[in-house]
Order: C-alpha cells, then sequence, then structure tokens
C-alpha cells in the first residue's frame, strides 16, 4: 500500500495536487482514498463534482456521537476515489490538530483500510507541521512518505524548510520521510532554479514540476480534477507520470525489502 | 441528556484503569499529565496503595511543556527514573493533556526503550474513557509483549484468571474464593492477570489448559492467547451453587477439549422457562410474584454472572444494565448497555428491585427494594464496610436476608 502524506505552505495548491494524484492513481486502475485534513474540509470537492462530503467533525457536531458505519462519513467520487474530509472545529475555537486525531483514531475503529484495502492513500495536511495533530498523518502506522508541494516564493520554501525541519525532528520516532518536492509554479522569476537550490540542499528529488494551468483552474470552477476534464491534457499527463513513478517506486521498494 | 452525569458518580476513567490492571507486575508506570491524576486514583481507585509497593508516578507536565509539545522532558525524566529503579518495563499513559496536544505516547515509549533497553509500553488513554478499556489495553499490552515464545501446556490441568483487578473485586476475598473454586475443579493455579501474580508468572500464561475471563478487561488478553496458543476462555465468575457448578463444568470441558470461547452465563435460560422448578421457599416465591425483574447495573461479567446465579438458583427473572465497556458477546438477550445516567433512569422506572452500587439509589424508585453490589470503580471505598465477597455469600440470603436498605440509609447515609 503506498501511504503519502502531502504537505506546504497553506494556498500553495496541496488539495489540487492531491485530488489530481488521486484521480490519476483512479485512472492506472489504483483502489484510492484520499482523506483531507483541513478545517476546511475541501480536499476532496473535485473528486466530487464540487459537492463536498460530509466532514467528521462535522458528523460529530451534528450527532454528538461517532458515526458508526464508514460510509456514514465517506463518499465515492470521481474514479471510485474513497473522499473522507476530518474537518475541524468553528474557526476561533477548539482545536484543529486534535480533530485530526480524533478523525484518525475513528477511521482505525471502523477498520478503514481493512474493509477497503487500497492500493493507494493521500493524506492532504493542511498547510505547516504547526502542532502535534498536523504531525498524526506521518506517524507510524499511517503516511510512509511526505511529498512537499512549493512554489519558488519564498514563504512557500520557508513553510517546506519548516516541515522538512519537523519531519527530522521526529525522525527517532519511525514517521515517514520526506520522498521529495512537487514544484507547483507561481510562474516567479527564477522559480526552478530556486527550487531545485533548496531540494539539493537537503538531498531531495524535485518528483514533478507542474506548470500554473488555466485548464486546472476552468475544470476546478467545475468542481472536476483536470484529470477528469481532460485527461490528455499536458498538465494531466505530468500528474499521470508523477502517479506512475510513485508506484514504480514503491514497486522497486517492495522488491527491495523482498 | 448525553455525557452528564447529574445524580451519581462517574466511573473510574482509563488512566486508572491501566494503573490498576500493572499495579503488581514491576513497572514504571507514569501517568503523563499535570499533577492530581496520582492523588485521585491512590486515594479513591486503588485499595493496595497503602499496603504494596508500586513505581506508580505522574510525570506533572507543566504549562509550558504542554504548550511546547516537550516530549523531551518526559523522555529524560523516565529514561533517569528507570535506570535508577530498573523496573521490570515502562508504562506511559496519556491523559487530557497529551490527548488534546497529540502526544504521541508509543512513538515517546519506543525511544525510551532505545535508550534504556527496558520494554516500554505507551497507552494513548486520555482520562475520558472508562477504568474498563483501560485494564482492557494494559492487560492486552502485557500480554502481547511478554506472554510469548513457544511453550507448551503444563503437566496437571492449569487455569489463568483474567481481568481481575481490585476495580471490579475489590480486596474482599473474592480473587482467593476464585482461585479456591478452580482448585476444587482440580486446576492448578496458572497467572492471575493481574492480582497476586507475578510478570514471570504471566510471561507462562501460554501453558494453562483454559482462561477464565472475569471481567471485560481480560476479553482481549484472552483472545491474544486464544490466537497464540489456542487457549480456550470461558467468561464467569462463579457466584451461587448452581452458576459455579455451571460454569465449571464448561471451564472443564473446555480445557479438556481446548475449543470453546463463551460466555458461560449466555447458556442460561431465563428465569421461568420451563423445566427448572427450584425447592419451594415461601420468600422466593413471594419475590417471584413480582411482575419486573431484578435489575442488576455494574461489569458485564460480574452482573451477567450474578444475574444469571440468581435466574439459576431462585428463578428470579434478571436483566444486566451495563454502564461501562462491554461486548455483545459478555451479555446475554435480553441485556442493555446503559452508558449515559438517562438511559439508567428510564430503565430504573418502574424497576421493583435493584442490585447496584448504593451511588445508585438516587436514581431508583423508592418503592423498590435495593440490594447494595458497592462497586470500588464507581464509589471507591465508600461502601467497604458492606462490600462483600459475592463469591462466597449465598444468594437467598443476599436477596432475601435483608441486607437491603431504603433509600439514604445506606452505610454512610
Amino acid at each position: 500500500m503506498l501511504k503519502l502524506a502531502i504537505y506546504g505552505k497553506g494556498g500553495i495548491g496541496k488539495s489540487t495536487t492531491t485530488g489530481n494524484l488521486a484521480a490519476a492513481f483512479a485512472v492506472l486502475g489504483k483502489r484510492v482514498i484520499q482523506i483531507g485534513c483541513d478545517p476546511k474540509a475541501d480536499s476532496t470537492i473535485n473528486l466530487l463534482g464540487g459537492t463536498p462530503a460530509v466532514s467528521v467533525m462535522d458528523y460529530m457536531r451534528e450527532h454528538d456521537e461517532e458515526p458508526e458505519r464508514l460510509d456514514e462519513i465517506a463518499k465515492e467520487g470521481f474514479g471510485g476515489v474513497l473522499c473522507i474530509e476530518t474537518g475541524g472545529p468553528t474557526p476561533g475555537l477548539g482545536c484543529a490538530g486534535r480533530g485530526i486525531i480524533t478523525t484518525f483514531s475513528l477511521l482505525e475503529d471502523l477498520e478503514l483500510f481493512e474493509t477497503r484495502d487500497p492500493d493507494v492513500v493521500l493524506y492532504d495536511v493542511l498547510g505547516d507541521v504547526v502542532c502535534g495533530g498536523f504531525a498524526a498523518p506521518i506517524r507510524e502506522g499511517y503516511a510512509e512518505d511526505i511529498l512537499i508541494v512549493t512554489s519558488g516564493e519564498k514563504m512557500a520554501l520557508y513553510a517546506a524548510n519548516n516541515i522538512c525541519q519537523a519531519v527530522k525532528n521526529f525522525e527517532d520516532r519511525g514517521y515517514a520521510s520526506v520522498k521529495g518536492i512537487i514544484l507547483n509554479r507561481r510562474n516567479v522569476e527564477n522559480e526552478r532554479e530556486k527550487v531545485e537550490a533548496f531540494a539539493a540542499e537537503r538531498g531531495l528529488p524535485i518528483l514533478a514540476d507542474i506548470p500554473r494551468s488555466d485548464d486546472i483552474i476552468r475544470f476546478e470552477d467545475e468542481g472536476k480534477t483536470v484529470i477528469e476534464g481532460g485527461p490528455d491534457l499536458p498538465v494531466s499527463r505530468i500528474y499521470l507520470n508523477l502517479a506512475r513513478r510513485l508506484l514504480a517506486d514503491e514497486e522497486g521498494q517492495k522488491g527491495q525489502d523482498t | 441528556m448525553r455525557q452528564v452525569t447529574g445524580l451519581t458518580s462517574t466511573y473510574s476513567s482509563d488512566e486508572f484503569g491501566i494503573c490498576s490492571a500493572l499495579f503488581e507486575l514491576g513497572g514504571l508506570v507514569v501517568m503523563h499529565d499535570a499533577s492530581g491524576c496520582n492523588s485521585t486514583y491512590t486515594t479513591h481507585d486503588e485499595p493496595r496503595w497503602y499496603d504494596m509497593d508500586s513505581m506508580v508516578y505522574i510525570s506533572a507536565v507543566s504549562e509550558i511543556e504542554a504548550i511546547m509539545g516537550d516530549d523531551d522532558k518526559l523522555i529524560r525524566d523516565v529514561v533517569s527514573a528507570a535506570r535508577e529503579l530498573k523496573p521490570r518495563f515502562t508504562a506511559l499513559i496519556g491523559a487530557p493533556i497529551p490527548y488534546m496536544i497529540g502526544t504521541d505516547l508509543p512513538a515517546v515509549a519506543g525511544i525510551v526503550e532505545e535508550e534504556t533497553g527496558i520494554p516500554s509500553i505507551g497507552f494513548p488513554a486520555n482520562g475520558m474513557g472508562l477504568y474498563t478499556k483501560g485494564i482492557s489495553m494494559a492487560l492486552a499490552a502485557v500480554t502481547e509483549r511478554f506472554a510469548q515464545g513457544e511453550t507448551g501446556r503444563s503437566r496437571e490441568p492449569s487455569m489463568n484468571v483474567i481481568g481481575l483487578t481490585p476495580l471490579d473485586f475489590s480486596l474482599n476475598g473474592t480473587a482467593e474464593s476464585i482461585w479456591r473454586w478452580a482448585e476444587a475443579l482440580g486446576f492448578r493455579r496458572g497467572a492471575c492477570m493481574a492480582m497476586g501474580s507475578s510478570l514471570d508468572e504471566i510471561s507462562r500464561a501460554g501453558e494453562a489448559h483454559v482462561n477464565l475471563v472475569v471481567s471485560y478487561g481480560g476479553l482481549e488478553a484472552a483472545r491474544i492467547l486464544e490466537r497464540r496458543y489456542g487457549t480456550p476462555w470461558i467468561a464467569g465468575v462463579p457466584f451461587g451453587k448452581a452458576f459455579a457448578e455451571r460454569l465449571g463444568q464448561l471451564v472443564l470441558e473446555a480445557a479438556g477439549t481446548g475449543g470453546r470461547e463463551m460466555a458461560a452465563y449466555r447458556s442460561v435460560p431465563r428465569a421461568g422457562a420451563a423445566g427448572r422448578d427450584p425447592a419451594p421457599n415461601p420468600a422466593r416465591d413471594a419475590a417471584r410474584g413480582k411482575e419486573s425483574p431484578l435489575l442488576v447495573v455494574g461489569e458485564s461479567v460480574y452482573s451477567a454472572s450474578f444475574a444469571a446465579a440468581v435466574e439459576l438458583e431462585l428463578n428470579i427473572p434478571t436483566r444486566v444494565l451495563c454502564p461501562v465497556d462491554t461486548e455483545d458477546v459478555l451479555l446475554r438477550e435480553g441485556d442493555r448497555r446503559t452508558p449515559e445516567e438517562d438511559d439508567l433512569i428510564e430503565a430504573f422506572r418502574g424497576a421493583e428491585r435493584v442490585a447496584a452500587d448504593p451511588l445508585f439509589r438516587q436514581l431508583v424508585p423508592e418503592t423498590a427494594e435495593f440490594f447494595d453490589l458497592p462497586h470500588e470503580a464507581f464509589s471507591g471505598r465508600i461502601y467497604d464496610r458492606v462490600n462483600r465477597n459475592m463469591v462466597d455469600v449465598p444468594l437467598d440470603g443476599f436477596i432475601f436476608g435483608g441486607t437491603k436498605a431504603p433509600r439514604g440509609k445506606g452505610p454512610r447515609g
């Protein structure tokens, strides 16, 4: 099972990247689960035709108890991708990080992985690793690899560095490690060079270079990923190639392990 | 109202269930929270505290450590204490503060183990779960970790008792009575999880021919032993003559054939069923004349065993109301889970006879007969004076012997 956590600065395009990657894996015939770990609960919206799933926190707020069945909080989207959103408290109140941990333990109780037997699980995590809850997706048993989405903008690279630092702090705990960088272009000057320098300094590869694309925005307005809307578009091919590469790496890893 | 207890007490928490289950096993047990948890545990939930040494500590996490998520201090303190005290294992127990800030105690325990070489276990408790869950987590973890390796069955038939803690059984001699009952059946004493046995004895739990599960807290550990060694388990507490005999038969069969996992009371027919006609008894017959069943409130295995014993011996109908964690396999058909105080208030409406912890009297109609079944996990030591070893108490003496007391006239009332 390929288990990936996608981190990066707020607004950098994590959900867009994760949703397209999930759709790409699905197009390649894989059983996929995407778990949005963001109080906004909009990670999976483009896999669901623009209609968001009921988040776990919203369910618990409404019912004042945990759901007893997976289908109460999970919805199938494009390509059969199972979409789940942690959601979170009312902005300005409560503890969103705690919401993520609660959701994860609930999904464990509901035997998500055992019943769905997915090939790929994607965790789309809000912004930075700001507290313990936002590190939950990289704990033992969850994601094994981390993909950091960044542009060449200074603050995006700053956030990417914080994420690398947080992961380093956990290296004695058996947590996930950073697999590489996804460059999501904002068309800043010398963007590729800046991100290459950042990646080289940390010994990380750039796994994909995604151009700024009006097609992505156009299909998002229709509640779709670009993979669904235009699978043959150049930008879709980039996501598909990234998905193939990640699967091939996992196969290679499996080969080494055996 | 949900999750509100307005008229009675609350049950002991998951943290204290873990502490209680590990108390005698020689581990360094650390509740990770601000000061206070330890005194609550030792004052209300641990009757062994003043008579038996145990390394139960609190980390006394501070506000700034919580804000900073400073696990390093916890790790340093535990490593330092472990090097000095040389425990058999360390146990790091979650509580409200680490729960809210998301401390990864299993990962922290991994680091402690790496640094000290001492087996270490992190428990994701939060102080909001019930003691039943804590006992279950603790006994399962100890079994998983220590009761392993190749072992054959003991030469003489032997039995483990799993799920025995003072929170459900107090220190009133029940543990010893259960062992005497087992020995009378011809079993050698195996391990007891976890009163009166060492960690070494528990590590040899795979040698036993059968496991007696005496509370929900022991079920998961018994399942691990069943998977690992094929040891069958039977759930039940040998209350009353007839039920103790029935439980004994099932345990002997399971030990002989090695293939039975069940709660012994589930096969007991409900009172009033054809084929059972106990000897005449005027007091009992008057009690049988009542329309509603005797409601037994408490932990599932204890209460359902007690209820089955009453039905078998006295032919009085019963229903169990279980306010704590359990599974359907540990309840009889017709028994209910009552996790909320409101559930109990509803269930007690119109009740004529209730056997429960005396603190539940407040919820029971004044016209009902009330039989005191003090439960340490609920009322602590308040009712120690009337907290009797029910394995040795004749059931008709209990039900008809005048131990009942009207509301407000309890032992300390």
